[in-house]
């Protein structure tokens, strides 16, 4: 009996569900995070479900580049504007940049080929936990299958949204946020209305270049990563399910040859 | 019971629904005793690690689109500046543009594997094994089509 609820206790999790929110570690290409981590660091860190410090990368990303020029250099250095880039910089914040946005990448890359072993592991566990619906005073959340193209179409429509469908509420409220205030600070509905009805050069200038350069990241980031949730909470919902059925529906006594002949 | 005991095979997709079933059935006053499940986990036989450390099914063909529709869309926004569509409409273009020729060049990549893997729209995932008496089989029968067996087998 100890040893059975010893081992009825797993040392590695693949999933976590609570009232509101649900985290699942699963198989993925370190590259891939590499990446999103270089597009904006701290995004890399959300994918792999490290909230705490995804936030305080993300956070710092703006607040550096933001106070830097970062963003309005690129876009001077790439259009051979190079004197106006130099201009632009702000030296009393630029060099603050570099150490951690490499940081940002690295640890990202490295993690990920940690957490591969320990979701391959988990995986291998023969007892998960019993976790399928979880209800709290504030909230409540469940696992079931979701159509992955439903949660990309809400996100598309509204980073963030996509998030809040899937219960991850730490991203979905981040993502929410971070886009209404690049969109707002860049200018993006203003220039997109001039553009359309238009007048280009009008819709060139509202913009300010600074903040625009942030939304790409943040839009593409939303929909990936709603999308691979969306697959990865499905299979969640097998797995768990899978694994409640082997426990509870195949130690009895039923083998297909005793039907007739134990009477 | 024993002598005139028949048992009825069903498939089933990992759903709610089939736990709804299994919980009516024994509300209905079959033992747990006499219900087997068998989830099918060991499917098509892939490599596991080190086809799904790559990339796990679905997400393949979107990695691609999402890396070059962000490349694509800050250089068209950072180019639009100077050119003459302006930064809104490069960004645009090159966000399409971009996810486009990413998902593009990941079918190309993933062309031999999907092939491989291409899966029926529904697929039996748990296998439903219950031992009763030949009187309520019909009943039982009953009980699973209507929580979305995809199929029932008598075996007497």
């Amino acid at each position: 009996m100890n040893r059975h609820s010893f081992l009825q206790s797993p040392r590695r999790k693949n999933l976590f569900l609570s009232s509101y929110s649900t985290n699942i570690n699963y198989l993925r290409h370190p590259l891939v995070i590499a990446w999103w981590s270089a597009a904006f660091p701290g995004f890399g860190h959300l994918i792999l479900g490290k909230f705490m410090n995804g936030f305080t990368l993300a956070i710092w990303e703006v607040v550096i580049n933001y106070n830097a020029k970062i963003n309005e250099a690129m876009i001077y250095s790439f259009t051979g504007r190079f004197e106006m880039a130099k201009e632009a910089l702000d030296t009393r914040w630029m060099l603050l940049y570099i150490s951690v946005y490499i940081y940002a990448i690295w640890d990202s890359y490295r993690l990920t080929v940690d957490l591969n072993k320990a979701a391959v592991l988990g995986e291998r566990e023969q007892y998960g936990e019993n976790i399928n619906f979880r209800l709290g005073p504030f909230s409540l959340n469940y696992l079931d299958k979701h159509p992955p193209w439903l949660v990309l179409v809400w996100s598309l429509l509204m980073p963030g949204l996509g998030h809040l469908y899937l219960n991850r509420l730490s991203t979905g409220l981040y993502l929410l946020i971070a886009s209404i205030v690049y969109i707002y600070y860049s200018h993006l509905l203003e220039g997109l209305h001039l553009t359309l009805l238009g007048h280009i050069r009008e819709g060139a200038a509202v913009l300010d270049p600074e903040w625009v350069l942030f939304y790409p990241s943040v839009f593409c980031f939303s929909f990936y990563d709603a999308y691979v949730l969306t697959v990865e909470s499905n299979k969640a919902f097998k797995t768990e399910q899978a694994r409640y059925l082997k426990r509870t529906y195949q130690s009895s006594l039923l083998r297909l040859g005793n039907a007739g002949n134990n009477g | 019971m024993n002598g005139m005991a028949m048992h009825i095979v069903s498939s089933f997709e990992h759903s709610t629904a089939l736990e709804l079933a299994i919980s009516d059935l024994e509300e209905g006053g079959i033992e747990r005793e006499q219900i087997i499940a068998v989830p099918l986990d060991r499917m098509g036989g892939q490599d596991r690690i080190f086809d799904t450390i790559h990339q796990s099914d679905g997400i393949s063909l979107l990695d691609g689109a999402a890396v070059l529709g962000t490349v694509c869309s800050v250089l068209g926004a950072t180019y639009g500046f100077v050119l003459p569509l302006g930064p809104i409409l490069c960004g645009l273009i090159g966000l399409a543009g971009g996810m486009l020729a990413g998902f593009l060049l990941d079918l190309l990549v993933n062309r031999k594997k999907l092939k491989h893997r291409r899966k029926p729209a529904v697929r039996t995932e748990v296998v439903l094994i219950i031992r009763c008496h030949p009187s309520r089989a019909e009943h039982i029968t009953q009980t699973l089509v209507r929580h979305g067996a995809l199929g029932v087998g008598w075996l007497n």
